[in-house]
């Protein structure tokens, strides 16, 4: 099967999963917001699908003209978050345009992805070589670093660490993919580590509970630990075939909080056993797998690197929630793309998927 | 791009670690999480059965169980909790304090009924639950609750209820008790705890996180235990228990055929329901008072049977031809046995056998007791039933001691000697026996020369069952002996100079044995054992009174409980 189809047929299989999953999450509980809670789903991933259309179409290089504007509007949007966000779950992580909740931390993580494809792949005008490899610590580092920072300590001060991290990490990761040298690297690592038990000090309560608890959960069974026992309880219950679709006791009955977004893999592999899971971690896998398909074969080093970049964002945000959903990993606020509700998750997925798809469509031009 | 390569090989490393992961919760510890999935939210919601009732030979209900109404509260919002005991209080006028710290004290989870008031009145149980309507989460739960219609009486055969003690937990738990079960605790509560024992039933529900009622996914209806008739008659009972009150002491009627026993009364008593009312101000004085009021003294309490045994030695005797019925001993008050003189309560003169039975000489019986040996006494003495258990189907039974020279020898590393026999043939020393071995003693004079098993259990579930019960074993002895010594025990009560007098007056004719036993102390323990009618014998009574007196003192107990069965007509 060609690319241009496995891409988007694997991204609506796993959307399809997704829809289905938050009805079965969703249907039990009161009110009209949750009832119709999978049919807005529907519509973001038809919107989602639109975006991947557009921008499959639209020649990845237009948006290195881009960059910049792109930046500048996620600067203004998180500080529209700080100034009128709506807070929700403790949180001021969104902002209300017309019917639209967006989340601008989403957009951030894009950003600063094409951002930095476009820093790490700046040629000299002298020989067409690429600079990176010999940028020395100011260029190479701390000029990239003061453009990343920005909107990661907004997001950071939403607060939602876990997005933070995770644009902090892809900044680290496009540096090493994009020939830094490995030297610099290593300081930002080092520094990191020192900087630990600092920044032990600046974090909330709960994000310290969130630590403690995910190396113990047992320390607080009905407060901080109790989402990642549930989760694992409803993994684990599920079984070889699961409990069947909206048999999940977990996460029908509510056990399993935020079953429909971060949760959303524990509820759907509750009521479809190790057969659903190993499938759509297979899937997920693909998914990822056409990613760096399409880097290695690409010639463009910006295409290759965004390409790159993509893929690695979206295996690190899977993984990641994966990870929390089966204890191995503190509970960050890391949906799952594709799968989890959130119309800003699946449109920025889609939209990098379209991207994607399209540095496939172009490189076969050159 | 090596540093991309890297990449594409760690993620498809990390993919078959989540995969092997989701293997090893899934399918490995799959049971494992799957029950804890269960228990989130699967609820069981008790019903309490019946327990059986237990019955006296005419059907009369000993103890039985009625509803009792508690008044439970389901968990919630504080506020609303506080309203709810607001109107509690003043339905049913309890103070609200006292509702308050009922419902913190047995508040157990979010999704338990919480119990707030217990045993509320039928009429205030009625008016809570026409309020229902208004407020769902009040409801009265009707829980069966034992009863004793007759108060203490037979409390010590029928025994108690209680929350399952550690001991019998470890003993029963392969038999399905848990925790907190309710379990009978002596006499036939606890010795037929199987059969009177409810089913409990309920309800498993399906809750959500919150503990609220989603569905219902089964029903066990409760089954209510198996009833227990027993032998005795709870009229015969009340008299035995009227005429003990201000003794300690027992009383045990026998029919002295079957075994089957008409009447056990055990004093001190003890009010069986404190335990069902949780009465731990009641609770605790009944274990720790000296005079063991919830010591069974019929079965459970062993003591000297003074001259009742005598007629152990007599049969003994006359059995192996060392005395006759001619025989006559002369009595001057006291024998010097070794160097040491024994007394004799009177100066009795030419005594025969008749005679000596019925005035108890005790000098007599030295001699004869001489001449027969102590270990004949003691095998006479296993004969008649004593030092082991009788058999009855009652718990905690005692089996007394019998000593003899070879006992002494191993348990006190002391010789046997003539004056051991003396002290033994008179039934004093380290001789004990409980009142129902004398009972079933004395029965084998009543029948004729059979030893019966005492049984107290007569049906279950309506089945008669005293056929497995009954045992009716002969002792071999020779026709002639029982005939003398029954004589003997008629001039008790009907000779001149009889011990038993007390009893001569009476319209039936009773024939028994008086005992006076001397005990560490300076009172005496009293008995009288003995049947009636003479001719066609239908009950045998033996009483027994702790520190009582002298055995005349026993006989006045038993002349008024015959009287008053007389009266009663259940003679």
């Amino acid at each position: 099967m060609k690319t241009e189809i496995k891409i988007p047929a694997i991204a609506m299989t796993i959307s399809l999963v997704g829809i289905v999953t938050i009805y079965s999450s969703t249907y039990m509980k009161q009110g009209e917001f949750w009832q119709s809670m999978y049919q807005r789903q529907i519509l973001w991933v038809a919107l989602g699908l639109a975006a991947y259309a557009v921008f499959s179409r639209i020649n990845y290089r237009r948006i290195w003209d881009w960059t910049y504007v792109i930046y500048a509007l996620v600067i203004v949007l998180l500080l529209l978050v700080v100034g009128s966000g709506i807070v929700r779950l403790g949180a001021q992580r969104w902002l209300r345009i017309a019917w639209f909740n967006l989340q601008p931390s989403e957009l951030a993580k894009f950003a600063v992805l094409i951002y930095m494809g476009r820093y790490c792949s700046k040629k000299s005008a002298d020989d067409v070589g690429l600079k990176a490899h010999r940028y020395g610590i100011i260029r190479g580092l701390l000029i990239p670093f003061f453009f990343v920072a920005i909107p990661a300590a907004f997001i950071v001060e939403q607060p939602d660490l876990g997005s933070g991290a995770l644009v902090f990490f892809l900044f680290l990761l496009m540096l090493y993919l994009g020939n830094i040298r490995l030297r610099y690297l290593a300081l930002v690592v080092g520094i990191l580590v020192a900087a630990m038990p600092v920044a032990w000090h600046f974090l909330h309560g709960y994000q310290r509970d969130r630590i403690l608890v995910f190396l113990n959960p047992n320390i607080d069974p009905l407060g901080a630990g109790y989402t990642i026992i549930q989760s694992k309880i409803a993994i684990g219950s599920g079984g070889f075939f699961g409990k069947g679709w909206l048999a999940g006791t977990q996460s029908q009955l509510f056990f399993l909080p935020e079953a429909h977004t971060d949760f959303i893999f524990a509820a759907f592999t509750e009521q479809w056993g190790f057969v659903g899971g190993a499938l759509l971690l297979l899937l997920y896998y693909l998914l990822i797998r056409q990613g760096i398909n399409i880097a290695q074969t690409t010639g463009d080093h910006y295409g290759r690197l965004l390409s790159m970049g993509i893929s690695l964002m979206l295996a690190i945000q899977i993984c990641i929630n994966l990870a929390m959903n089966m204890g191995l990993a503190p509970v960050v606020g890391i949906p799952l793309p594709l799968m989890s509700y959130g119309g800003s998750s699946v449109i920025i997925t889609y939209i990098c998927l379209g991207m994607m798809a399209n540095i496939n469509r172009t490189r076969a031009v050159f | 791009m090596m540093r991309a390569r890297i990449f594409s090989v760690c993620v498809a490393a990390v993919f078959v670690f989540l995969g092997l992961n989701l293997f090893n919760m899934q399918v490995i510890q799959g049971r494992r999480y799957r029950d804890m999935s269960n228990k989130n939210c699967i609820r069981l919601i008790p019903q309490a059965g019946m327990r059986g009732s237990i019955l006296d030979r005419n059907g009369v209900v000993l103890v039985g169980s009625v509803l009792s109404y508690d008044v439970v509260v389901l968990p919630q919002e504080s506020a609303r909790v506080e309203q709810i005991l607001a109107f509690l209080s003043s339905i049913t006028g309890t103070g609200l304090p006292q509702l308050r710290k009922n419902y913190r004290k047995n508040y157990s989870s979010p999704s338990m009924p919480v119990p707030v008031i217990r045993d509320v009145d039928r009429q205030t149980a009625a008016k809570l639950e026409e309020m229902k309507l208004d407020i769902d989460s009040l409801i009265v739960q009707q829980t069966p609750v034992r009863s004793y219609p007759h108060g203490s009486l037979a409390s010590h055969v029928l025994g108690y209820l209680n929350e399952i003690d550690h001991w019998r937990l470890t003993k029963l738990q392969d038999y399905g008790y848990k925790t907190r079960d309710i379990v009978g605790f002596g006499g036939v509560e606890e010795k037929y705890d199987y059969y009177l024992r409810q089913e409990d039933g309920g309800l498993s529900v399906e809750v959500d996180h919150r503990g609220r009622f989603t569905r219902v996914l089964g029903f066990r209806p409760p089954l209510k235990g198996k009833d227990v008739q027993v032998t005795l008659d709870w009229r015969i009972q009340k008299i035995a228990e009227d005429a003990l009150a201000g003794f300690k002491g027992a009383v045990v009627i026998m029919d002295p055929f079957s075994g089957e026993v008409i009447a056990c009364a055990s004093a001190p008593d003890f009010d069986p329901s404190v335990f069902v009312k949780r009465n731990y101000s009641a609770m605790g004085p009944l274990f720790n008072d000296p005079n063991a009021p919830s010591m069974n003294r019929a079965i459970t309490g062993t003591y000297p049977p003074g001259s009742v045994f005598k007629m152990v030695g007599a049969a003994a005797g006359l059995e192996s031809g060392k005395i006759s019925s001619s025989t006559t001993h002369y009595c001057p008050g006291s024998l010097t046995v070794g160097s040491r003189e024994f007394k004799c309560w009177n100066t009795h003169g030419n005594m025969d056998l008749i005679q000596a039975i019925a005035q108890s000489c005790d000098v007599f019986f030295y001699k004869t007791g001489l001449a027969v040996g102590g270990q004949m006494i003691h095998d006479y003495a296993l004969r008649f039933g004593m030092g082991r258990p009788t058999g009855i189907e009652l718990p905690y039974e005692s089996a007394g001691n019998v000593p003899n020279p070879f006992w002494k020898r191993v348990y006190k590393f002391q010789r046997w000697y003539d004056g051991d026999t003396a002290n033994f043939v008179i039934g004093q020393g380290e001789l004990l026996t409980s009142p129902l071995q004398l009972c079933r003693f004395t029965a084998v004079f009543a029948n004729g020369g059979s030893l019966v098993t005492p049984y107290i259990i007569k049906a279950i579930d309506g089945r008669d069952v005293s056929a497995a019960h009954r045992k009716v074993s002969p002792v071999n002895l020779r026709r002639s002996t029982i005939e003398r010594i029954r004589e003997g025990m008629r001039q008790v009560v009907s000779g001149d100079a009889g011990t038993a007098r007390a009893l001569a007056a009476l319209r039936v004719s009773v024939a028994g044995k008086t005992g006076t036993a001397q005990t560490s102390g300076d009172k005496t323990h009293a008995w009288f054992s003995g049947f009636f009618p003479y001719e066609q014998p239908r009950y045998c009574i033996c009483v027994f009174l702790e520190r009582g007196g002298s055995g005349g003192t026993a006989s006045v107990v038993a002349r008024q409980i015959i009287e008053s069965m007389i009266q009663e007509g259940v003679l």
